[in-house]
């Protein structure tokens, strides 16, 4: 494991992270603390810059873009939508709204235990690890990647958004699932469960940051790196590619999972539209804002991404598509790297030889 | 208009009729004399008139028709006043038999109708009327008044009046109930004949109409009867296994050619720079507003021409999204070659750009078509299969693109240097190709054909901005599926992928087919992971 010097962009990233998660915890309840919006506000862009270092992972360190993300993302999102509603059902007793538009009396069978959280997060993570094992081992066998690949996964989430959106399926429909009324037995919507929430995904964001960190500078990260970088000399060398690929796809799936747990108990709902794949889209644009490859840029760019979007998709709705869309060029174009190349950008730069011999000569006396 | 133009034809046609009675009378012409007499006489009488009417109004010679059809009516409204003389039409003064003008001798007596006499004077009238008379809804309430007794409509008069109806939805009435009564006929050997002709025409109506006649008890009494009734509903389950066969094959067919129309510049894209244009489906949507455009444009300087604003749009389609293709392709991709993911980012971001520009300046709403004539309507063929015209416009439409970028790309110089640079980039550079005019080229060739592409189902599908994220995942299916950048691949795939859809979805739904067929591109992928076609040679 490569060390990491105390002034690297992780380390300070990573400290600010935790020192704002402490801040908000230890101002819940006085005068000083965040208005119930921003807090809120700040939980979600944290769960959304978990979601960008899952596809930064896979995208940035191992050069396989996902453009279907947002299945994963949705997979935890609905899961931890039926844990909140049947655990609302166990403390209110009523049956949520989409049960009672199709005119159902209870439950479908397959919500049975739900309302035991680590059931509920089990068969999140057993169905998010079959549905990226299958797909990651059929796609990466016979060798599907770059832009292929892309397509294929934008097809996968596009069908389960066309799936998610028929009403019979008992997962809500084309309303989606809301009416969250409890948490872990304590009510929601209260100032100190949102800030509860926000500390809680802010600490989820550093602990993921610490650990893709150690991964990627492990020698396993390393090896994600040769993969990227050329894949055939590395497997002329003996290794095996498929295993590493699909593990780091595995993982980045459960990341993504992760993040859709603690994003829907802070919107309050989840519909289809997560699905959607313009959704899936959006978040590789975020890693490639921040800059790729790098955790430090998915995180910087999901945030201000999203932070902008916050602002201006209720200052100025009709505008905000033109902003991305030109923030996208801008960095596609001028910033190859993201953000990241404006970090490197220093305004003292080295002198030229040429510089240094007319300094010097000045100098000399 | 074509309603007004064949009524005054039939106003023609009476009016010669009615001015021409010197003309030859068939053999059996009607007794036009002893006629008017036995109206003025007794019930017994005025029934065998009634009768006379009846079958004069079948089968009937035109000026016998004229002749009787207002003796009918008079009768029903008691305007007929006899006298010694015969009898005269009071309300426009003429001799019942003659028509000459002439007053009545006396005080005339207006014969009165039987309760049983009086249903089939109003037989008569309503079938006079059926085939006389010049406004489309007089004889759509004569029709109504002979559907209330279908036993009682002599043969041949319904086929009579089919025959020479204009108006096609009142034929089409017309028709249905020929057919009713003469299943219903009194006579089993006119039954069995109306069973095979309904059976001539299978749909699903004419099936439950002929399995009705199965409680009948004459199925269960008549042997013949049966094997009719068993025969026809036989030929009507083949035809409408045929029409469904069809339909379903047409319009697999017709979705083919729109995911054709839709891949195939996505195609020519991919396989020469290996972007992948997440704009196309946009590009397919700007097609589609220049053809509303043009379609305006005409309203304001030439109305005249506005049912062929489909065909005007062609070139204008192609090269106002050409014109956008080669700009973005100038501007932005041409930075990006190297780096193919990003310029799938910088093409979304470049799709989002026009949804929202298109939203703000057109708004959100469907855009409203024009129906031109040949795209309109179509034709029943065979079952419930209609040969519809819109999707054969599509169909069409998807062969002549298919016809002309085969010959752009296999036959110009243009075309050898596109596929020179799709085989080996660098070979081609070596030899004085120049790639990057290529590469700005293609773009606009394959960015013009996805703005046909918006042409051709503009008449088919709903405009607006969001329309084209609907095709850019099935064409992305047809690129992955056909194998990198040759026309036979994008073909076959759309054929085949527009197929399994129709195939799929009557059964389990458009979401299950969608499902299967992601699946099936997947194992596909296994088998061949460059796609159908894939360019034999070292993968890149």
């Amino acid at each position: 494991m490569s060390r990491i010097a105390p002034t690297s962009p992780i380390v300070l990233l990573i400290g600010l992270i935790v020192l704002v998660a402490l801040a908000m915890a230890g101002l819940a309840g006085t005068e000083f603390a965040l208005s119930r919006y921003l807090a809120n506000a700040i939980g979600q862009l944290a769960a959304f810059a978990v979601l960008a270092i899952s596809l930064d992972l896979i995208w940035g360190y191992l050069g396989i873009l996902s453009l279907g993300h947002g299945l994963f993302f949705a997979l935890g999102g609905y899961v931890m939508a039926m844990y909140l509603l049947k655990h609302s059902f166990v403390v209110t007793g009523t049956v949520p709204d989409f049960l009672q538009f199709m005119g159902w009396k209870d439950f479908p069978f397959y919500w049975a235990g739900f309302d035991f959280f680590p059931y509920a997060l089990a068969v999140a993570v057993v169905v998010t690890l079959l549905v990226s094992g299958i797909f990651g081992y059929v796609s990466f066998r016979s060798r599907v990647g770059g832009v292929y690949f892309a397509i294929i996964t934008q097809a996968l989430v596009y069908v389960a958004m066309l799936l998610m959106f028929r009403n019979d399926t008992g997962f809500g429909g084309n309303n989606g699932m809301t009416g969250f009324s409890v948490l872990f037995g304590w009510p929601m919507g209260t100032s100190g469960m949102i800030t509860a929430l926000a500390v809680a995904s802010l600490a989820v964001l550093a602990l993921v940051l610490v650990l893709c960190r150690w991964l990627v500078g492990s020698r396993f990260g390393a090896l994600m790196l040769a993969t990227r970088d050329d894949e055939t000399r590395l497997r002329t060398l003996g290794y095996e590619t498929l295993r590493l690929k699909l593990i780091v796809w595995c993982l980045s799936a459960l990341i993504a999972m992760v993040a859709g747990m603690l994003y829907v108990p802070q919107v309050g709902i989840i519909n289809p539209r997560v699905l959607s794949p313009e959704l899936s889209l959006e978040i590789a644009v975020w890693v490639a804002i921040g800059g790729r490859g790098h955790l430090v840029g998915a995180v910087v760019g999901a945030l201000l991404v999203n932070a902008v979007k916050f602002w201006l998709s209720s200052a100025a709705p009709d505008i905000w598509p033109f902003i991305l869309s030109g923030l996208i060029v801008l960095v596609v174009l001028v910033f190859p790297n993201g953000l990241m190349d404006l970090a490197k950008f220093k305004l003292v730069r080295p002198m030229g030889p040429k510089r240094m011999a007319e300094e010097m000569g000045e100098a000399r006396p | 208009m074509t309603h007004k133009v064949s009524s005054l034809l039939i106003l023609g046609l009476l009016a010669g009729a009615l001015l021409a009675p010197a003309s030859p009378a068939r053999a059996d012409a009607l007794d036009r004399a002893g006629l008017v007499q036995e109206l003025c006489g007794d019930a017994g009488a005025m029934g065998r008139a009634g009768a006379v009417l009846v079958a004069t109004a079948a089968s009937g010679s035109a000026e016998d028709r004229a002749f009787a059809a207002p003796l009918a009516r008079a009768v029903i409204d008691r305007k007929l006043g006899c006298d010694d003389a015969g009898a005269v039409l009071d309300e426009s003064g003429l001799d019942a038999v003659t028509r000459s003008p002439r007053a009545a001798a006396g005080t005339p007596r207006s014969p009165l109708l039987s309760l049983k006499n009086r249903p089939v004077f109003e037989l008569a009238d309503a079938a006079f009327a059926l085939r006389g008379a010049p406004d489309v809804a007089k004889r759509a309430a004569a029709l109504k008044t002979l559907e209330r007794r279908p036993a009682q409509i002599p043969e041949g008069l319904l086929d009579a009046a089919a025959a020479v109806e204009s108006d096609a939805g009142l034929k089409e009435q017309i028709d249905t109930l020929a057919q009713t009564a003469a299943l219903n006929a009194s006579d089993p050997a006119a039954r069995i004949r109306a069973i095979g002709r309904v059976a001539e025409n299978p749909s699903r109506r004419a099936l439950t109409r002929i399995a009705a006649l199965t409680a009948d008890p004459a199925y269960a009494a008549n042997p013949e009867f049966r094997a009719a009734v068993d025969d026809a509903t036989r030929r009507i389950e083949r035809g409408i296994a045929l029409g469904d066969t069809l339909a379903t094959l047409y319009n697999g067919l017709s979705f083919a050619s729109i995911l054709f129309m839709a891949a195939i510049g996505l195609a020519i894209i991919f396989g020469l720079m290996g972007v992948i244009n997440l704009a196309q489906g946009e590009l397919i949507m700007i097609g589609a507003y220049v053809t509303w455009l043009v379609q305006q444009g005409l309203r304001v300087v030439a109305p005249s021409l506005l049912d062929w604003y489909l065909v005007l749009a062609i070139p204008v389609a192609f090269f106002v999204t050409a014109a956008i293709g080669i700009a973005l392709e100038a501007l932005l991709l041409r930075h990006l070659y190297k780096r193919p993911l990003m310029s799938l980012l910088a093409t979304w971001a470049v799709s989002l750009f026009l949804v929202n520009i298109v939203r703000v300046v057109f708004g959100t709403q469907n855009m409203q078509f024009e129906t031109p004539f040949y795209v309109s309507g179509g034709v029943p063929v065979i079952g419930d299969f209609i040969f519809t015209w819109n999707r054969m416009f599509a169909i069409a439409f998807a062969v002549v693109t298919l016809a002309l970028t085969w010959a752009v790309v296999r036959k110009t110089p243009l075309g050898l240097n596109i596929r020179a640079v799709t085989q080996n980039r660098d070979m081609a550079a070596c030899i004085g190709i120049p790639t990057r005019r290529v590469d700005m080229m293609a773009f606009g060739l394959g960015s013009g054909l996805a703005g046909l592409a918006g042409l051709a189902l503009s008449p088919i599908y709903s405009v607006n901005p969001q329309m084209g994220q609907n095709f850019i995942i099935d064409s992305f299916m047809v690129v992955v599926l056909g194998g990198v950048g040759t026309i036979a691949g994008t073909v076959v795939a759309a054929l085949g992928i527009g197929q399994i859809n129709v195939l799929i979805e009557p059964l389990w739904g458009a979401v299950a087919a969608k499902v299967i067929v992601l699946l099936m591109i997947i194992a596909f992928l296994q088998w061949r992971p460059e796609g159908l076609f894939a360019v034999k040679g070292r993968r890149k």
